[in-house]
């Protein structure tokens, strides 16, 4: 059968091993065996189904005396039934159309191919008829050679059915048609088979997949609203931050008055003030560093601030983004599930022919 | 000879008073400012400093400049005028610095007369230019005003 390639460069698709398919399994061989016995009793020939081996499948149908009483009696006249058979068989195979031919006791028969994808995996035999009245030599000879009455052998080579070659040939083809379309609608009944089978594997895969996809898309989603929990935490602490930052810069500013004053008081003193007018000033300028560390760290809180507040909005594409997604995997498996319940319509069908 | 200034601002520019005159800083914003109704413009109000009743007066609203919220930097710079601790809302006290008298210029007589008379000289402090002031007169005429209807 056909493959097909995958996105993913590996062959998919179903394939059968041929080389194991035995008649029996395309065919059932009851419905086979009902076909041939009346369509051999409607036309008025012998038939039997043999598979490649020339091994009978079916049991004979409106087999003759000549061939049954007579031929068939003995080992050897068995021996060359057979290997008439089989040549038969052969040049069937060989031409993958009926074959009509005179078999080694004189009879008129013909072979049909049961083709499979270009391989045989039976033939329906039949005939046991003539085209012409028997002479009578001929079949004493046959006769002898087998081991069989001759007289009883050419008696019952007069019960022989007459037929034309027309007719032999249109009962072969219609042997021929009808085996293979059986042996073809069957197989293609085991392909759709197992092509559902495949399906089926296929789609139970896709919806475990999916099943873990979606819980994969919850723990991503709880996981995002966690992180956005704990960014706005950092965000309250920032502002906490922020709120001691206010507080220390109050005291510094206290701090830088408090110089301010100290210094008014020292150089009021005068000389006496002098050493108490460097520690004033020393103050100030220590308020004035304390004044711009503060600044500084406001600018780390406030950069802090802005990364945490895009953090906010990329965590919230983040969100928005995932339930997109868990949206999507839900459609997939209502798609899914829709695919699934076609393919259970699917291989009822296939079950129920 | 050398004068120590106490530097503050108003928009951005630098005014100096003798630090003699100056009995302390303090910051505006700690302090609840009630006003005077029906005195002058330029007086903001008074508070209550320590059990002291202490005017606080408005150098923008005296200089004409634009009116301002009281903010974190305003201060009240306390003068000793008179013998009265009278305050001053000034945007911020910068420095304190000390100046040598050729480091003070003397202001033309053309800007020493009239409303102006109250400017006794500039600093010049490397590219600094400080307008020092003179605690006594800038209030004299609205501190009248105000011990006049203060006493009547």
């Amino acid at each position: 059968m056909s493959q097909y390639q995958g996105a993913n460069g590996k062959y998919i698709g179903v394939n059968l091993d041929l080389s194991t398919v035995k008649l029996k399994d395309v065919i059932d061989i009851d419905f086979l065996q009902r076909f041939q016995d009346d369509f051999a009793k409607g036309v008025g020939l012998a038939s039997v189904t043999v598979d490649p081996d020339g091994t009978p499948i079916t049991n004979p149908s409106s087999y003759t005396r000549f061939c049954m009483d007579y031929t068939h009696s003995t080992e050897c006249g068995d021996k060359r039934c057979a290997e008439s058979h089989r040549k038969g068989g052969e040049e069937a195979a060989r031409t993958g159309k009926p074959v009509i031919y005179e078999c080694h006791a004189g009879l008129i028969d013909f072979a049909a191919p049961i083709m499979l994808e270009g391989r045989q995996i039976g033939t329906i035999l039949g005939g046991q008829v003539l085209t012409d009245v028997p002479i009578d030599a001929k079949y004493r000879k046959i006769a002898n050679e087998i081991g069989v009455d001759e007289d009883g052998y050419v008696e019952a080579v007069q019960e022989i059915r007459k037929l034309s070659r027309e007719s032999i040939e249109a009962a072969a083809n219609v042997l021929f048609i009808v085996a293979n379309s059986m042996s073809t609608t069957a197989y293609q009944q085991r392909k759709l088979k197992a092509v559902t089978n495949t399906l089926n594997d296929g789609l139970g895969q896709i919806s475990a997949t999916m099943e873990q996809l979606a819980a994969s898309a919850t723990d991503i989603s709880n996981n995002q609203s966690n992180l956005n929990h704990e960014i706005k935490n950092v965000n309250a602490v920032t502002g906490k931050i922020d709120a001691v930052m206010d507080f220390i810069k109050d005291i510094a500013d206290e701090t830088r008055l408090l110089g301010l004053n100290a210094a008014i008081e020292a150089a009021r003193a005068g000389e006496a003030g002098l050493g108490f007018g460097v520690v004033a000033q020393e103050i100030r300028k220590l308020s004035a560093d304390s004044k711009e560390t503060v600044g500084k760290i406001k600018e780390l809180t406030t950069s802090i601030k802005e990364s945490v507040d895009k953090t906010v909005t990329m965590g919230n594409e983040t969100t928005s983004t995932i339930e997109q997604q868990a949206a999507a995997i839900e459609q997939v498996t209502a798609s899914v599930m829709e695919i699934a319940i076609l393919t259970e319509q699917l291989n009822d069908l296939t079950n129920a022919q | 000879m050398s004068i120590q200034l106490v530097v503050f601002e108003l928009d951005n520019k630098e005014y100096g008073v003798n630090v003699s005159a100056v009995n302390g800083i303090l910051r505006a914003r700690k302090f609840k400012v009630q006003a005077l109704p029906g005195t002058d413009k330029s007086i903001e109000g008074m508070i209550n400093l320590r059990g002291d009743v202490n005017y606080i007066f408005n150098l923008r609203t005296k200089f004409d400049l634009l009116e301002k919220e009281i903010s974190s930097e305003s201060k009240f710079i306390m003068l000793n005028v008179n013998g009265a601790a009278t305050g001053c809302l000034v945007d911020e006290v910068t420095d304190i610095v000390k100046l040598n008298d050729e480091e003070i210029q003397s202001v033309p007589d053309f800007l020493s007369v009239g409303t102006t008379k109250y400017i006794t000289g500039i600093g010049k402090l490397e590219d600094r230019m400080i307008i020092i002031l003179d605690p006594g007169k800038i209030f004299a005429k609205e501190y009248a005003n105000l011990q006049n209807s203060v006493s009547n």
